[in-house]
């Protein structure tokens, strides 16, 4: 376990302690629940944003419902767990009650037992897989929607009045940047030092495929968007990374079924002339002739698990002759639909940093509870300590530092600003990460590469030019830099 | 409307033309030369609304078949731009003037377009540009439909969020646009309460029908959306990527698919053509009012010549009808008086309004500062405070419009309680002309003519649009403020950081107040400016509209009473022939309003 782990797992144990006999002891305990269990990630976004789509996809199983119209109503946790199993949470209560489900036809189907949407505070939904192991995925529903009392509970999520938010990081899904969108992110951070932004969430431009019009090329168009997004002043604030990702392909590569294959096969073996004026439009796909391969039904499902872009991409694949099994079909529509892409950022910018971000919910948390209790004796002390571990935790001072250089603070040479931010990881953890090399680098590279930056950044730190933020933030940068040598220095050994 | 139809309305304006020169009318001559211009060209404005990235600049490109209005991927619309008809293509910017408040435009390069009208902009452009209108060579904009593609509701940076909703203020007709991955959002639907309240032909078009097999399903959803919020529209499901290959292809059945195809129809024939007809409707009730006009002499004189007998009742009752008319034409009618205080009245309570909505939105944005930190919240502050002004304007505008429309109906009846009809309440016509036949519908025609029919046309034509339509959203900007070193204090803990930050606190609320307030005094001086400057045109058009009515009634009523005082000491054989020759024109003209009133009766059903 980590320093910060250490010492949060310390003052928990004091806090215990301190207020060992009184209510507050139950929320205490909460904390450390918490802080054992995986990390918490939420995915929130605008109605119809795919956000139930890329959870699926994230899942690797077909388990949050979807459909055309608005579909999640509920605040939805999914969660590894040795049985299946849904808890639901009735509004205003502590207490689950179990409830029955079934799964004939993919996607989960919850008996709310009696209950409506609307007095449901959330359903957990326990369901053993790898994939939910290390992450607990929380599905939200959509924001503007014509459905008040649904966009409510996913503010009121997000952004409770009373405790603190209960995800650790957030997923915010967007078709494009909103203003509206920008009000739900927004109203998930917090503008105070202790609790700094743009290091906890991450943009996905999530029906990225559309954007381009589902043409071939969309993915690429989308890159760019999403790189000119990733400069935008106010979002960069509030978010690390935008990723493009075409949702429904992901959903649909990670659970291709072998039908699904060879009906593509049946299809790509058509000439492109031939098959290509019913790749025009999703009508004229169903509604081709009956010389076609397929029935219209057939044809209809296809479109409706890959999406126009994703039966040309597909049909794309399976000419070049690159593809044979559904496997490789599968991985080929992975990778460009940016989900490998996804996988790779959540496991090393939420995973590698999952303890941090656990310790850093935690000890806000438990900061809440010492105010609301400044005259039980040893409160205030505990609080002080609270504030000292905050203030001088190299990684919580990396995220300040970083989140300081998003907000746009501090002032300095944009290839400094640059440098300085993956040095303090808002690429990854990962040394490549923090160095901006190629993952394949090798320790020498790595070593060199770092004690190259450090000897710059020392060099510009003494510089009596640059402003006292800046210094301030160098000397973090130093710090990480010299972090990554001691233990690039023992991997060697 | 047919060309047919037209030249067969053309015609009877020209005879009314001929009638009235032929008989000394030159005012009504000149009335009815002033319609033919007008009619043969009636303007049809389509502005084209909605949220940004929904497909409108594609839709507008599609529809003309021309790459006038910029598309990509990323980048949206950030000013409207105008494309009509014009013989080769052309552009230009319009540019605010310091001396001409509709301001002026600048020529520019017609292969540079996007980078007048996108959000990327032009860094170094030599002016500010609010606005672009093009010209092109298109059949579809020949019988002088102008599309107007307008900025998208919620894109970063954009603070046009409303003009798309001024331009509706110019607009004849409303397209939404709203693609088909999704069902309507909130944001949308109140988007479209407010537009149904500015103009009232909207079209609902659904977009990118080629991309989501669900269309169908999203259409339907968008139906009972519509129908719980009591919006009767029009959903129309189109592919402007469809309709760009049947384009490229000159495939006819992929045009039919696209979904274009119909709603050009639509425009035309239930939109377009249905204007066009109403303002040949409008001519043709024109020269209906003109042939009574030119009768009323000639059927005083022939009820003279008839029965000489009714000379003295005839006389007191034509001198009766001048005194009214006269006294329609007097400073102290009541149709003037009406107006004169109703424009004041008007002015005051535009000027009241906006006031009392600025006060408002100042106080909200007080109790905002007052809460927040002015330096955090100031990114989503400025654009909140620019959004909800305009919308304000918008509301001001609506106001604006309801209220000058109730005053020209209030003018009006007025206007005809004092005598506007008079000419029908005389008693000069004699039982079996065939004008006294078409008198009970040409009485309610005339009416129509000389009051509601010109009420929303009248103010479309007072309003600056320039004003709704490009300078919204960005008649001044906020004060930005002044940037202070915040002490980051990245190492500092959380207490000693907040000590740091109450220093400059203060001082930033204040001065962010004070930039709010001088915003919203610029905006009200601007606002101010143009609902006056609108005000006036209102008052000059409804002015000069019944002016000219009380003109010719008395010119009418005047020579109705010289023929008949000035025909009693003629011989009975000469009497006789008279009332032939009389008899025969009141003939013709009452033929030529047979005509018009066929016209009218056929387009109303039609």
């Amino acid at each position: 376990m980590s320093d910060v782990g250490v010492r949060t797992n310390a003052i928990l144990e004091k806090a215990e302690q301190v207020f060992a006999g009184t209510e507050a002891l139950v929320e205490v305990h909460a904390i450390r629940e918490r802080l054992d269990g995986p990390l918490r990630v939420a995915i929130a976004g605008k109605v119809k944003a795919g956000k139930s789509t890329l959870l699926n996809a994230l899942v690797g199983e077909r388990l949050a419902p979807t459909d055309t119209g608005e579909c999640t109503k509920i605040v939805t946790w999914y969660k590894d767990g040795v049985t299946y199993n849904v808890d639901l949470f009735p509004t205003g209560s502590d207490q689950p009650k179990q409830v029955k489900f079934n799964r004939d036809d993919d996607a989960l189907e919850v008996d709310l037992g009696g209950y409506g949407p609307e007095d449901v505070d959330r359903l957990e939904v326990t369901w053993p897989t790898s994939s939910l192991r290390r992450i607990t995925l929380i599905d939200t529903p959509g924001v503007d929607t014509l459905n008040a009392a649904a966009e409510k509970k996913t503010f009121d999520f997000l952004d409770p009045d009373d405790t603190d938010t209960p995800a650790d990081a957030v997923l915010y899904l967007m078709k494009h940047i909103h203003s509206s969108d920008m009000s739900l992110l927004e109203a998930f951070h917090d503008d105070t030092a202790s609790h700094p932004n743009a290091i906890n969430a991450i943009a996905v431009l999530s029906r990225a495929d559309e954007v381009g019009g589902g043409r071939i090329d969309a993915m690429a168009s989308a890159k760019k968007i999403s790189k000119r997004y990733g400069e935008e002043k106010r979002l960069r604030r509030l978010v690390q990374l935008v990723v493009p990702v075409a949702g429904l392909l992901a959903e649909t590569a990670t659970t291709l079924t072998e039908t699904e294959f060879r009906q593509l096969q049946q299809l790509a073996e058509r000439k492109s002339n031939e098959i290509g004026p019913y790749l025009l439009s999703a009508d004229r796909f169903i509604e081709a002739t009956p010389e076609t391969p397929l029935t219209s039904i057939e044809r209809e499902q296809l479109l409706g698990r890959f999406g126009l872009f994703g039966v040309r991409q597909s049909l794309a694949l399976v000419r070049s002759g690159n593809v044979s099994t559904s496997s490789e079909l599968a991985a080929g529509l992975k990778e460009r639909s940016g989900i490998v892409k996804l996988h790779h950022i959540l496991s090393t910018l939420f995973m590698g940093r999952s303890e941090v971000l656990k310790a850093r919910s935690a000890l806000w948390r438990l900061d809440r509870t010492c105010a609301a209790y400044p005259d039980h004796p040893g409160s205030a002390e505990l609080s002080l300590e609270l504030e000292r571990i905050v203030s001088s935790a190299h990684p919580f001072r990396e995220l300040s530092a970083l989140a300081s250089l998003r907000s746009g603070w501090i002032k300095g040479r944009d290839n400094d600003l640059e440098t300085l931010e993956q040095v303090l990881g808002v690429n990854g953890t990962l040394p490549s990460q923090r160095l901006g090399l190629d993952e394949s680098s090798s320790n020498e590279e790595l070593r060199a590469a770092a004690a190259e930056q450090h000897q710059r950044w020392q060099r510009l730190a003494g510089n009596p030019m640059v402003s006292h933020d800046m210094q301030t933030v160098i000397d973090v940068a130093v710090r990480s830099l010299e972090g990554e040598m001691v233990r690039l220095s023992a991997d060697r050994k | 409307m047919s060309e047919q139809k037209r030249q067969e309305i053309q015609a009877l304006v020209n005879s009314g033309v001929k009638a009235a020169t032929a008989y000394e009318r030159p005012d009504l001559a000149t009335r009815l030369s002033a319609l033919t211009v007008k009619a043969a060209k009636p303007d049809t404005t389509i502005a084209v609304l909605g949220q940004f990235k929904q497909g409108k600049s594609s839709l507008v490109n599609s529809l003309v078949g021309a790459t006038v209005c910029s598309v990509d991927d990323d980048i949206a619309t950030a000013v409207p731009t105008f494309v009509r008809y014009g013989e080769t293509d052309a552009a230009w910017a319009l540019v605010p003037d310091d001396d001409n408040p509709e301001g002026r435009r600048e020529p520019i390069p017609v292969d540079q377009l996007e980078t007048y009208t996108t959000e990327r902009g032009l860094p170094d452009a030599p002016f500010e540009v609010k606005g672009v209108e093009v010209e092109i060579p298109r059949k579809l904009l020949q019988n002088g439909i102008t599309f107007i593609d307008t900025p998208g509701v919620g894109g970063l940076g954009s603070a046009y969020a409303t003009a798309g909703l001024g331009t509706l203020s110019v607009a004849e007709i409303g397209i939404f646009v709203s693609d088909t991955s999704q069902e309507l959002t909130l944001a949308e639907l109140n988007y479209l309460q407010q537009a149904n309240g500015l103009c009232s032909n909207l079209v609902f078009v659904a977009t990118k029908i080629d991309l989501y097999p669900a269309w169908r399903k999203v259409v339907e959803l968008n139906k009972a959306h519509l129908a719980r919020a009591g919006l009767e529209i029009e959903i129309i499901p189109v592919s402007s990527y469809l309709r760009d290959e049947a384009m490229r292809l000159s495939d006819k059945k992929i045009n039919e698919e696209s979904g274009c195809a119909h709603l050009v129809r639509e425009l035309r024939t239930t939109y377009v053509e249905r204007r066009e007809s109403n303002v040949w409707t409008n001519a043709a009730k024109d020269v209906l009012s003109v042939c009574e006009q030119l009768s009323s002499k000639l059927e005083a004189e022939l009820s003279v010549y008839e029965d000489p007998t009714r000379t003295d009742a005839l006389v007191s009752e034509l001198e009766n009808a001048k005194t009214r008319s006269e006294s329609l034409r007097s400073n102290l009618s009541r149709w003037q008086i009406t107006l004169n205080d109703g424009i004041q009245e008007l002015n005051a309570d535009i000027d009241h309004d906006f006031r009392q909505r600025i006060r408002t939105i100042t106080q909200e944005a007080d109790n905002a500062i007052e809460d927040g930190d002015p330096l955090t919240i100031w990114e989503e502050f400025e654009p909140w405070l620019v959004d909800i002004v305009s919308q304000e304007v918008v509301s001001n505008y609506r106001y604006l419009t309801e209220r000058s429309m109730a005053l020209s109906h209030e003018v009006a009846e007025h206007f005809v309680d004092d005598g506007g009809n008079l000419l029908h309440e005389l008693n000069i016509y004699t039982g079996d002309h065939p004008m006294s036949k078409v008198q009970g519908d040409l009485a309610l025609e005339m009416k129509e003519t000389t009051t509601a029919a010109k009420g929303m046309t009248l103010l479309k034509g007072s309003y600056s649009g320039m004003l709704m339509c490009t300078m919204l959203g960005s008649l001044v900007a906020v004060a930005p403020l002044t940037p202070i070193a915040v002490g980051v204090g990245l190492v500092m803990g959380r207490k000693s950081l907040k000590d740091e930050k109450a220093r400059g606190l203060k001082q930033r609320k204040s001065e962010a107040k004070v930039s709010v307030r001088r915003y919203c005094e610029e905006v009200q001086f601007q606002v101010g400016k143009d609902s006056r400057s609108t005000c006036r045109k209102v008052h000059r058009q409804l002015r000069d509209h019944y002016t000219m009515r009380a003109e010719e009634l008395n010119r009418s009523t005047a020579e109705a009473l010289k023929a008949a005082t000035s025909t009693v000491q003629t011989s009975q054989a000469e009497r006789n022939q008279k009332v032939r020759n009389l008899t025969a024109e009141i003939g013709r003209v009452a033929d030529l309003a047979k005509k018009c009133e066929l016209v009218i009766q056929s387009e109303r059903k039609a």
